[in-house]
């Protein structure tokens, strides 16, 4: 079957963005393929490259990094959450004039539309929020 | 037959929308916060088993909390679990 | 983009309208989906039938009104818009000056609502 995620929780309050990429790995690990996961409102902190955690934390990062990495799953996050909450790609960081990137450049920026595309083209959608 | 997922406290807005919806058949997945609703003998866990739907608790989610007293009709999952309850039921709900 | 295939969706707001930015995503989201064409129905539940308080005014706070974009809705094809019975009577709303028409649902209503759609999106 072909997945899709849509993840709201932030990575920074609770366990919820971290359940998210778990699931996605086992979603893999059980022979089906995730068409995409959307990152939305406070979900796209996701991307957030300069986050330092405690050292005796660990954060998501790594688990979406394994996800786009070895299994080439897209890694979107809605442009317009992601300006709001300071996560701006090279271009961004450009037009809007600020001096960097500041998100990981495992996350593509995207519209809503690609949400759409997603979840019209998937048999599932899961959304994780909270 | 829808998949529940419950990730806010048992007293929450969330909880109660869950309720007003849930029915025989459907299956219900406790995570984050959600997990104290999976605690043995409380009024929660005894309305949950009222519903007649499964109850499943993510069961890192639980240990990180210290619920260790799960009520006997909560059965507990991890992630894979989770994936496997999607597999059966076309749609989900997420409440939190 | 194209989103070649077409879905039936309902998305369930249940988050007040300014308490956090869900409600915006929500209907960011709606407006999207619909834009792209697909099948899309509309539930207020619980605290989320708080966005459909009339009078609103976002500007007070300098923020943009909810109320507002919501009233933009008919413009678009978005085929129903229903609310949670319950919390209506909570919350004493009047919707008669609402700018959709909203169909009102008890809770065995709203489950049978929600099982005739190909995906749920929770807000």
């Amino acid at each position: 079957m072909i997945y899709s995620l849509l993840v709201l929780s932030s990575p920074f309050s609770g366990h919820c963005s971290r359940t998210a990429a778990a699931f996605a790995h086992c979603v893999i690990t059980r022979g089906h393929t995730v068409r995409r996961v959307f990152f939305l409102d406070a979900g796209t902190l996701a991307s957030a490259a300069n986050s330092v955690s405690a050292q005796d934390e660990d954060t998501s990062m790594k688990d979406w990094a394994e996800l786009a990495n070895q299994h080439g799953v897209e890694l979107a996050i809605c442009i317009t959450s992601a300006l709001k909450h300071g996560m701006l790609d090279q271009v961004e960081a450009d037009r809007n004039e600020r001096p960097f990137p500041t998100i990981d450049s495992l996350f593509m920026m995207s519209g809503l539309g690609q949400l759409v595309d997603a979840y019209a083209n998937s048999d599932r959608l899961i959304t994780f929020g909270g | 037959m829808i998949l529940h997922t419950l990730n806010a406290s048992p007293s929450s807005s969330a909880f109660e929308d869950c309720l007003k919806t849930i029915a025989e058949g459907d299956a219900i997945v406790l995570m984050g916060d959600g997990v104290y609703a999976a605690i043995a003998h409380t009024e929660v866990s005894r309305v949950l088993e009222d519903t007649g739907a499964a109850l499943y608790v993510i069961a890192d989610d639980a240990m990180a909390a210290g619920v260790l007293n799960i009520s006997a009709a909560v059965s507990s999952i991890d992630i894979s679990g989770f994936v496997v309850l999607t597999e059966t039921f076309p749609l989900q709900q997420a409440w939190y | 983009m194209t989103a070649v295939t077409k879905k039936t969706i309902l998305i369930v707001l249940r988050h007040s309208p300014y308490g956090s930015g869900l409600a915006k995503a929500a209907l960011n989201t709606a407006l999207a989906s619909a834009a792209f064409d697909q099948s899309l129905d509309l539930l207020f539940m619980g605290n989320g039938v708080l966005q459909l308080q009339p009078d609103q005014d976002g500007r007070v706070k300098g923020v943009k009104d909810v109320g507002r974009q919501l009233a933009s809705l008919p413009l678009y094809d978005i085929n129903h818009v229903y609310v949670d019975a319950q919390a209506v009577e909570r919350y004493n709303m009047d919707l008669s000056k609402s700018p959709v028409e909203i169909r009102r649902l008890d809770g065995p209503e709203i489950r049978q609502l929600m099982i005739c759609y190909d995906h749920l999106l929770g807000f």
